[in-house]
């Protein structure tokens, strides 16, 4: 880049970098604070400073140790899920379907994520309740002959509440990762010898990493932090991270839910540096930064 | 390629559409439908019309998604001009970003604690906040990307021209990210417009559509007329992403 454009002036830091920086601490110190409050004490409406460990040692003894143990196993497990259907769509829309045909298909999948994904799940609680459509449907054609249960208020339902929730947006990453691929080294590949399941293997598939790694923080993350899929479709009693949060909340209990709010937080932030570490974020963004 | 093999190509994918959009036909189906006798009716969104707390609610929406849609393209904006003149790139990406990796709820109960512990209490304010750095995300990569197809070389014409950077960056280059900026801003109304977690551990007293049917559903369970608000919603959210394809359309011309 020449130096006109680059050139640096007083009026510029400021108009930029202002609200830059008031985003940056509207970010950070939020986060910092919960985890100064984690340390504090409870008091009967509040909390008092202090330094005690009691919000943690309250929290990896009690019950809600099993509510995050449940919630980063359901995390693990419903991770890849998502991507064993998001890389084959995003596979199929970058080599498999005309360009056009790809910028339109990214488009219809977006669509359904923007709608709030809250309605989703009590669309999904409709239709799979015991008079709900699959229900319906199962009868109908005789594949079951009473309403089937375990469909709503399950393992079942939670995990496809997640995978509707979260896989869509996981396409994206892996589809950037995916276009980004140099084609002629497919194509090396082939004149090679290598058969297609090899090139897919040795080439394409490490080649896409980066995406799929974005792509599993962002599946990870929702299903862990899980608020209203777990409420909506998990039936009554059933928790994972989001609802023990929420609840520490509800009972006034600041500094607990600081504490398992900082514990979700330290995880993502630990994937988010490995990804960091193992992959350019430049690689990545590449198209978006210009070079 | 033969013919089978693309049928079969276009089956997954619209199996894939059909898990994605079956969600949005239900709330339609109850709520035009009389819970008694099953027959269609328009009463349940009648219903909606008449609840004064909803009306409360409808309007912080709206506030809302104004304020949120011109801050955070406004912010993006600035922050993507950021990374391009400053050196520190991957700090602002990173942290700007960051919401996107980071549990709605841990963000919501964060940025609550903050304004619980600096003496802000619940308002339009808070929730604006919060709803403004969960669509930042989002805008800053809309306009990161518009701002990659642009050539800085028309800069460099313009300076040479006698233009000084302001003018340069008003008269040149703002033109030509436009289409960028309204769609960030677009986005960023629909994200607002479609929040409920964040927002509803920072609300107080004050309710939007989205926070207004979790608290029901919490409270009372879901009603008709709760169905008729979300079908409302899934329409109004359909009609802003027509008016962003629409602005897609123009952009090709």
């Amino acid at each position: 880049m020449n130096k006109t454009v680059n050139r640096r002036d007083a009026g510029l830091v400021l108009l930029l970098g202002g609200p830059v920086l008031l985003c940056a601490l509207a970010i950070i110190v939020p986060l910092l604070l919960t985890l100064m409050i984690s340390f504090w004490e409870r008091k009967m409406l509040g909390m008092k400073p202090g330094f005690t460990l009691v919000s943690y040692q309250q929290f990896f003894e009690g019950a809600r140790f099993d509510v995050l143990l449940r919630s980063f196993w359901v995390a693990l497990t419903s991770t890849p899920l998502m991507l064993l259907i998001a890389y084959p769509v995003a596979y199929l829309i970058t080599f498999k379907i005309k360009p056009s045909q790809t910028r339109a298909f990214l488009f219809l999948l977006s669509v359904p994520f923007l709608v709030n994904y809250v309605i989703r799940a009590f669309a999904w609680a409709d239709l799979l309740g015991r008079q709900g459509a699959v229900n319906s449907f199962l009868q109908w054609t005789g594949i079951a002959d009473a309403p089937v249960d375990w469909l709503l208020f399950s393992d079942f339902a939670i995990y496809l509440g997640l995978v509707a929730a979260y896989m869509p947006f996981m396409v994206y990453p892996i589809w950037l990762s995916l276009a980004g691929i140099d084609r002629r080294l497919i194509e090396a590949s082939w004149m090679l010898g290598e058969v297609p399941l090899m090139t897919f293997l040795r080439v394409v598939l490490p080649l896409s990493l980066p995406g799929v790694c974005a792509a599993a923080i962002f599946g990870f993350v929702g299903a862990f932090g899980e608020v209203a899929i777990s409420q909506i479709l998990g039936g009554v009693g059933y928790q994972l991270m989001g609802n023990a949060i929420t609840s520490a909340l509800d009972v006034l209990h600041y500094p607990m839910a600081a504490a398992m709010s900082s514990v979700v937080v330290g995880c993502m932030l630990l994937l988010l540096l490995l990804w960091l570490r193992f992959f350019d974020l430049r690689l990545f963004l590449g198209k978006m930064l210009g070079r | 390629m033969s013919s089978l093999y693309r049928l079969a190509i276009w089956a997954c994918l619209a199996a894939v559409m059909v898990f994605l959009y079956a969600p949005l036909l239900p709330p339609l189906w109850e709520a035009f439908r009389n819970p008694t006798t099953g027959t269609f009716t328009l009463d349940n969104f009648v219903a909606i019309t008449t609840d004064g707390t909803l009306l409360g609610a409808l309007r912080n929406s709206v506030l809302l998604a104004i304020i949120v849609g011109i801050a955070a393209p406004l912010l993006a904006l600035a922050a993507a001009l950021a990374v391009r003149h400053f050196r520190s790139k991957r700090m602002i990406i990173t942290i700007l970003l960051l919401p996107l990796f980071i549990p709605g709820v841990s963000m919501g109960v964060s940025s609550a604690l903050f304004f619980k512990l600096v003496g802000i209490s619940p308002s339009l304010l808070t929730m604006a906040t919060v709803q403004t750095l969960w669509a930042l995300p989002f805008a800053f990569l809309i306009i990161l990307t518009i701002m990659s197809s642009f050539d800085t070389i028309f800069l460099e014409a313009a300076y040479t021209c006698g233009s000084n950077r302001w003018q340069a960056f008003l008269d040149v280059e703002l033109p030509q990210m436009s289409q960028g900026l309204q769609g960030a801003a677009i986005f960023s109304v629909i994200i607002s417009f479609n929040e409920t977690i964040r927002t509803a551990v920072v609300q107080g007293g004050n309710n939007t559509v989205q926070t207004y049917i979790w608290s029901k559903y919490q409270q009372v369970g879901l009603s008709p007329n709760m169905y008729a608000l979300m079908s409302t919603i899934i329409i109004v959210t359909l009609l802003l992403i027509l008016a962003l394809l629409a602005l897609g359309r123009e952009q090709k011309r």
